[in-house]
């Protein structure tokens, strides 16, 4: 029998707010132990929370970009459990008010992964072992968290990837968040279960917590439909319980114990106030947004005629889509401007990380112009892409390499003389052509182009010299 | 008698200094306290600091507010930076905060003598200061007696004239139930009048901190201080008016009501009491009406839930890890947390951490915390239509007078019914002031309370006040401490 | 019905240890004070519920930074520490 993979997300995400949800203390990451911490963050008795209000935008921020409800009313609660990272023992959360409803992120197959809610929540601080014993560091407790809680709409592990990198996508855009996965600024946890193919109904799911990689996430998931689908086919049953994922083995293993009897005891956490929040103030907020990654896309491929390949790899970091989309204005081809970034100034950013920052040398206006000499005619493809390079090498603009003399194109008769000079100093290759060797031809429109100093019409002088031969 | 007034009198007309008025109150705090066991932790060397620092300002021939150098205490479960706060818990001994509560930062503005910390039930759960740690505070009528509680040590203190003010707290009672045990003054502020940072919490929406004192200006005066919006509470706004000033203002035509369902129960002794102060507030021209407050009823469990539930979340965190007491034997870290919480608390307060789990807990929900939380809707409610009719409430703070030594802790149901009167005022977020009204056949003293409206502080001083000045043999000093 | 099972239960979510022998004991003392929690069951709310006591909302701290504390402050009340961290060995 065929097994369906069925998995929904849990998906924290660290907000880049300056300062933790409850007190003014830092979140930048790292810092010497302890030191970004205060009474109220490190839980001290009697101290009293007081909400970050930006924390608040950004989580309307967010859910706004994922097509998310915002609430009128939203309200805080106590999750609580015992933990040493947990310094109140209870972490401020939300479960019965929850500041957004409903939501999706679609994806490039068209299908909609739908979200149950996004809520805000203090994050718990670093626990180190050493040689059994626990060390404990405070400073990422109370840095802000959202939790995006998707609804169980993933069928593939493809799917899996894809949703967490448009997330990921997504709020970088937005601002929310760097989503830093290596540094524990995304993580997710995976609901996972199979299911015969055609079958409607839910099997019986575990969760693999804490995944820090998409790679991993990929992993885990693979294993983990293998062993479900193992376990169901010899006749057993998976049993619904948490799950870590070990990397060095490739394998899931329990995380509970005995110990951990777990049963929140949500409750309203009576030292914070209702949050109220009005639709000016979330129209606001969702004037303020950018265009959206996914929107650019539409818009790109739709309207300005680009590849979808290459439209996805121009929106997929926001610095590029706001450099192609300055470098665009007023040109006739952006698909000009979408080959030179793509073709040139990439190889020039070779790493996710570079792409990301995409701090090139060639200012987005330098590249408008460059695009603008082409579209007007006044130079050749090859010499534009030579420029580029030099632009690229030096920050200088195109004009400081190319001359009036370059700029003056080449007219009819002037291209005539040049083909038939081509053609009477290279017998051999006229010789070849005749005898159908039809790179020999190119050999004689590169002659042309030498000696026009890249400003002959490539095609125009392809079919002058034909035309010349016979 | 040492009112705040009249050590204020004292220190700007030179008759002693701060720092004679000081070591005077330490001299009869070394001789009382042993008896009394008000103090557990006198802060001698930062009090005469402090008196140094008001002497100063007295001999420049510098102005100085009513509340500077007159020597007080706080309750031990107020946060005082750099002094031990143990909320007169096992588990806390040792921990020395690393800030200052709110309310003691804005007396340390006003140059006021800290003495010390005083006695409490532990984690202020209780009724006679018994579950103390350090044992319970005696009450200064009679040391037989127990001074009530959980403020049980800032009331005795008090009392005693060893300290002219203090701060408590009141969850459930706190404050009102041992200032009218010890024959004294106790508000328990409007919710939110008075900033909660830096209180150690118990059941968090219905703590509040106000002035235990000798007489009705001084808590005015201390809680005009006190009541400040705080930017670190959210749950803090502040007095809107001052009280103090309005102390004097006629109450003719004022309607007092009194709800039959808080003479349910009472004993006679007290009943005839607080009836007897009607009489006296109808002689001052007030206008007495009875009415019903059915919802009454269920204002003790709803309480008990209410205020456990919150308990066992806020006191989750005492683990042994980042302060106080930790375990000395113990294998592994569940190991080392459970034996910590376990030899670190004491039997109440484990019950009621108990009980707050279990009303909680998945299953019991629905049945217990959230229909508490209904029914705590519907009482505020209940107060709100009550206040239609009338501007203060009158009812006994009690439903006796001081118990003995030794009998609360017998019977935990028993001792949670003591609170009957004074628990609905914490549920409907309402001030109240309780003022000593008379006393039992054994001479020990009987309070009843004013409720006022939410933030109607300044109406039920207002009335108490005029109670006061119409019966001053209520107000009787006992034999103990400072003799000004 | 508070069965022992329940106490153990509750005893657990709440780091407590009890005693085998005090177990029984603490069920009674348990069912007496739901017993008495119990009176709410048929009280009629009047179905409006409660939010908080003053009904307040919004109330915000702006995003700034306040200098944090002294790692060696944070620490000080720790009844272990070590390299700067709160300290929990294994077993003592």
């Amino acid at each position: 029998m065929k097994y369906e993979l069925v998995a929904g997300f849990e998906t924290h995400i660290e907000l880049s707010t300056k300062t933790k949800i409850f007190c003014g203390c830092t979140t930048q990451f790292g810092g010497e132990p302890n030191t970004h911490c205060c009474p109220v963050c490190i839980g001290l008795p009697g101290t009293l929370p007081k909400l970050n209000r930006e924390v608040v935008r950004y989580a309307i921020k967010a859910g706004l970009a994922v097509h998310g409800e915002i609430a009128e009313i939203a309200k805080m609660d106590r999750k609580n459990y015992c933990y040493p990272d947990l310094a109140k023992a209870y972490q401020i959360s939300q479960l019965y008010a929850p500041l957004i409803i409903g939501g999706y992120v679609e994806l490039s197959n068209g299908r909609k992964i739908r979200l149950h809610h996004i809520h805000i929540e203090e994050d718990a601080g670093k626990l180190i072992h050493k040689h059994g014993d626990t060390y404990v560091d405070y400073n990422r407790g109370g840095v802000p968290l959202i939790e995006i809680v998707s609804e169980p709409d993933i069928r593939s592990i493809d799917e899996a990837k894809e949703y967490v990198e448009r997330l990921q996508q997504v709020m970088r855009y937005i601002g929310v968040s760097d989503c830093k996965m290596q540094e524990g600024s995304m993580r997710c946890d995976v609901n996972i279960s199979v299911r015969p193919e055609g079958s409607e109904k839910l099997g019986t799911r575990t969760e693999i917590k804490n995944m820090n990689s998409i790679n991993n996430i990929a992993k885990a998931m693979e294993y983990e439909f293998e062993r479900q689908t193992d376990l169901i086919e010899s006749g057993g049953k998976v049993v619904q319980e948490t799950l870590r994922y070990d990397d060095a083995s490739g394998t899931t293993s329990s995380m509970r114990s005995k110990e951990d009897a777990h049963d929140y005891r949500y409750f309203r956490d009576p030292d914070l106030v209702t949050i109220n929040i009005s639709r000016e103030e979330v129209e606001e907020i969702r004037a303020s947004l950018p265009e959206l990654p996914a929107e650019k896309f539409k818009r790109y491929t739709e309207e300005l005629g680009i590849p979808e390949k290459d439209a996805q790899l121009l929106t997929k970091y926001r610095k590029i889509s706001e450099f192609f989309d300055e470098a665009c204005e007023g040109v006739k081809s952006a698909k000009s401007v979408s080959n030179f970034i793509i073709g040139q100034i990439f190889r020039r950013t070779e790493t996710e990380a570079d792409k990301e920052q995409f701090d090139v040398a060639v200012k987005p206006k330098q590249l408008n112009e460059l695009v603008k000499l082409l579209d007007s005619g006044k130079i050749r493809n090859n010499l534009a892409k030579s420029t580029l390079e030099k632009m690229l090498d030096s920050g200088k603009g195109a004009l400081d390499f190319i001359s009036e003399a370059d700029m003056g194109g080449v007219d009819d008769n002037a291209l005539l003389e040049l083909c038939k000079a081509a053609v009477e100093s290279n017998p051999k290759a006229v010789e070849d052509f005749k005898n159908g060797k039809e790179k020999a031809l190119k050999a004689l429109v590169g002659n042309v182009m030498k000696n026009s100093r890249g400003k002959a019409d490539a095609v125009a002088a392809e079919a002058k010299i034909k035309e010349l031969i016979g | 008698m040492g009112t705040i007034s009249k050590i204020h009198e004292m220190l700007t007309t030179k008759q002693c200094s701060c720092t004679e008025l000081t070591k005077s109150y330490l001299e009869q705090i070394e001789k009382s306290n042993p008896e009394l066991n008000a103090y557990v932790n006198v802060t001698g060397d930062e009090a005469l600091k402090a008196a140094e620092a008001v002497d100063k300002k007295l001999a420049a021939g510098e102005e100085i507010g009513m509340l500077e150098g007159v020597p007080m205490t706080l309750k031990d479960n107020l946060s005082t930076k750099g002094i031990e706060t143990t909320c007169c818990s096992k588990i806390l001994t040792g921990y020395k905060p690393i800030y200052n509560a709110t309310v003691w930062e804005l007396l340390q503005a006003q140059n006021a003598v800290m003495l010390g910390k005083t006695n409490m039930d532990e984690f202020a759960m209780g009724s006679s200061s018994e579950t103390s740690y350090f044992g319970g505070a005696a009450n200064p009528f009679n040391t037989k007696h127990c001074a009530g509680g959980s403020s049980g040590g800032v009331a005795s203190a008090v009392g005693a004239n060893i300290a002219a003010y203090g701060l408590g707290s009141d969850t459930g009672g706190s404050i009102r139930q041992p200032a009218s045990f010890c024959g004294i003054v106790g508000l328990k502020p409007t919710y939110g009048a008075v900033s909660r940072y830096g209180l150690i919490a118990y059941g968090s929406s219905l703590d509040q901190i106000g002035p235990i004192t000798k007489s009705v200006e001084d808590a005015a005066i201390v809680f005009d201080a006190i009541s400040k919006q705080d930017e670190r509470d959210s749950t803090s706004k502040g007095s809107s008016e001052e009280t103090y000033s309005k102390l004097d203002n006629d109450i003719k035509g004022l309607k007092i009501g009194i709800a039959r369902e808080y003479l349910d129960g009472v004993r006679d002794d007290v009943k005839e009491a607080v009836l007897e102060a009607a009489e006296v507030y109808k002689s001052l021209g007030a206008e007495i009406v009875y009415f019903d407050l059915p919802a009454l009823k269920y204002a003790l469990p709803v309480y008990y839930i209410i205020a456990c539930a919150e308990a066992s979340s806020n006191l989750g965190r005492y683990d042994g890890i980042r302060y106080g007491y930790k375990t000395a034997h113990y294998n592994g870290t569940h190991d080392m947390i459970c034996r910590t919480r376990s030899e670190g608390f004491g039997e109440e307060v484990k019950r009621r951490i108990l009980l707050g789990t279990y009303v909680l807990s998945a299953g019991y929900y629905d049945a217990y915390y959230k229909k508490a939380q209904d029914l705590r809707g519907s009482i505020i409610r209940s107060f709100n239509d009550a206040f239609e009719n009338c501007d203060v409430i009158l009812a006994p703070t009690v439903p006796m007078t001081a118990f003995e030594m030794g009998h609360a802790v017998s019977d935990p149901i028993e001792t949670y019914l003591t609170d009957i009167c004074t628990v609905p005022v914490n549920i409907a977020g309402l001030p109240g002031v309780s003022i000593p009204c008379g006393f039992n056949a054994k001479g020990m003293p009987i309070g009843m309370q004013l409720i006022g409206r939410s933030f109607g502080e300044a109406t039920i001083l207002n009335a108490a006040y005029k109670y006061q000045q119409a019966a001053p043999d209520k107000f009787m000093d006992t034999k103990w401490g400072v003799k000004l | 019905m508070v069965t022992r099972e329940d106490v153990e239960n509750i005893a657990l979510l709440s780091k407590l240890f009890v005693p085998e022998e005090e177990l029984d004991g603490l069920t009674k003392s348990m069912q007496e004070i739901i017993d008495f929690a119990d009176a709410i069951n048929n009280a009629p709310a009047d179905g409006e519920g409660f939010d908080n006591i003053n009904n307040l909302s919004n109330v915000y701290r702006e995003d700034e930074v306040v200098p944090s504390y002294d790692c060696k402050e944070i620490l000080c009340n720790a009844p272990e520490q070590a390299e700067d961290h709160f300290l929990v060995r294994n077993r003592e």
